[in-house]
């Protein structure tokens, strides 16, 4: 029997493909992004990130004692994850957007879907749903993010970290994370909870493709 | 065609295929295959799974397919090989099992073309574009290669700290000896189609846009005396037998190389997964460009080209 991590990369390594291989996706990993469209990524990230740690939250709460692996994992996690939304401002300071305008943004269709959905599956579906959610983004963040975060900074000109510091510094996080994350979906075995993680991460990469490529 | 063959072709010729498109050339028994795994050509899990079902069914009817070609429906490109992004995702991952689950479906798929002429199979390779590291060892075990002129090919896997692991080796050693396969997969260089037909690694060279001339004229050629030819080539390989075991024993040292690739050559690879993404997109360069440049890069003793701040968080 495979391990469970093997199995979610092999049941929705088409949808990872789906967003790599989305014209939108690929033209911003080998170019980078006008800047008005990078600001516009970063305020839908805001978002995201904003509420990654309540989704977390939410799930945990509802992990029965049979997963406390999860629970203790996403408790970590949250530890870990807690003030990143300031990262992401303080690139949107860099490139010219003021904390007023973040705090005004109204998130786009795909990003409530993407959110909504996960706080939805924490509450509503089988709660070890939420390692879907983290699978998407590390995998996003760990893969692609290095040579976005490049592509970014040659077609801004952009030095350092500056502006780029939350992709940049996740793709060397999540990379660490990856490992860990790794280790905790090996130990799901009950079917539930692994049909629960395999269709959110299909529903994240769903959503985050899409969002993506409306920028 | 026995009723059961008709039956089978149907089947396999019906089903659904999402990165692969097959035609079926009735008074030969020929069965082309061309891939298409846009926008980036190349050995995906998906596509993977879909050519071993070919490979299946036509192991499961002995006799129904008698030539056996593949082509590429990607412009300008042939294959680009294993799966970067995937490659990246279980290294970062330390998934050792699924990166060695990888390596030995790409070895079943190798070792099916190797047994090819056990099954009475003939089997042609057209490569019309850029074919690098795996995408060149899935090339090596064909009975007959064809490259169209322009075409480039070459293991740039060392430059990124690796090797190619899924039959390089084995198939370079059998086709063209040991100091071309040492030549070749240790420089990490990229050959031109003359370059390697004069290495004894591609049969025949033919201009642009005559390749399906030279498919039509192997097949052509070899279907009278087919019987011959298949006991000739099984001859071959007992003459210098090549082992599933031999196969595995280096997919596993290579999973285990990979494993201890850095942060910085994993960069590298993403760099050329970044002109893959490129290519895709239209551009005139991709990841045989970017070979070039890292190979330009290594021979200056460092590495340049998009910028002193890439660099240096390259080197870190």
């Amino acid at each position: 029997m495979l391990p469970f991590f093997a199995e979610l990369v092999t049941r929705t390594d088409e949808a990872r493909r789906d967003f790599e291989t989305h014209p939108v996706v690929l033209d911003a990993v080998a170019h980078g992004m006008v800047i008005e469209r990078y600001r516009k990524l970063l305020l839908e990230l805001y978002h995201i990130v904003w509420h990654f740690n309540p989704v977390c939250a939410a799930a945990a709460s509802r992990v029965p004692d049979s997963h406390r692996q999860v629970r203790y994992f996403l408790y970590e996690h949250m530890q870990e994850e807690a003030g990143h939304e300031q990262w992401v401002t303080n690139d949107l300071e860099a490139v010219g957007v003021s904390q007023t305008t973040v705090n005004a943004y109204e998130p786009s269709l795909d990003t409530l879907a993407l959110v909504g959905y996960n706080y939805w599956a924490a509450d509503r579906r089988d709660p070890c749903s939420v390692l879907g959610m983290l699978y998407t983004l590390e995998v996003i963040a760990s893969v692609y993010g290095g040579a976005f975060a490049q592509a970014i900074r040659d077609a801004l000109l952009l030095e350092g970290e500056r502006g780029v510091s939350f992709i940049s510094s996740h793709a060397t996080l999540d990379a660490e994370h990856m490992a860990e994350l790794r280790q905790v979906l090996n130990t799901i075995t009950d079917e539930a909870a692994r049909a629960a993680i395999i269709e959110s991460t299909l529903l994240n990469f769903h959503h985050f493709t899409r969002m993506f490529a409306a920028i | 065609m026995s009723q059961d063959h008709a039956g089978a072709l149907n089947v396999l010729m019906t089903r659904p295929y999402k990165y692969i498109r097959l035609q079926w050339n009735d008074e030969l028994r020929a069965l082309r295959l061309r891939t298409c795994v846009k926008p980036i050509q190349c050995y995906s899990l998906a596509a993977m799974t879909e050519l071993q079902r070919v490979f299946s069914d036509i192991s499961e009817n002995p006799g129904m397919v008698r030539h056996y070609v593949m082509t590429s429906d990607v412009p300008g490109v042939f294959n680009f090989g294993g799966d970067l992004s995937l490659f990246v995702l279980l290294i970062r991952a330390r998934d050792i099992e699924s990166l060695r689950m990888y390596g030995r479906r790409c070895v079943d798929l190798v070792w099916w073309m190797e047994n090819a002429s056990m099954l009475g199979v003939h089997t042609t390779v057209l490569v019309q574009g850029d074919t690098l590291g795996g995408g060149l060892e899935s090339v090596m075990p064909f009975h007959k290669v064809i490259f169209e002129r322009s075409a480039q090919a070459g293991f740039p896997e060392v430059l990124f700290n690796l090797f190619p692991g899924m039959g390089a080796w084995n198939f370079t050693i059998r086709k063209a000896g040991f100091s071309v396969a040492n030549e070749m997969i240790l420089s990490g260089k990229l050959y031109t189609a003359d370059q390697l037909y004069r290495r004894h690694l591609v049969d025949v060279v033919i201009d642009d846009g005559e390749g399906e001339d030279a498919v039509e004229a192997v097949m052509r050629t070899v279907n009278p005396r087919l019987r011959g030819t298949l006991a000739a080539l099984e001859a071959r390989r007992r003459a210098a037998p090549i082992t599933y075991e031999s196969l595995m024993e280096i997919v596993n040292q290579w999973t285990e190389s990979a494993m201890n690739l850095t942060d910085r050559d994993l960069r590298l690879m993403e760099r050329l997964a970044r002109a893959q993404a490129r290519k895709a997109g239209g551009a005139a360069e991709g990841a045989v460009d970017e070979v070039k440049r890292i190979e330009l890069d290594t021979a200056w003793g460092e590495e340049r080209g998009t910028g002193v701040t890439a660099w240096g968080a390259m080197a870190s």
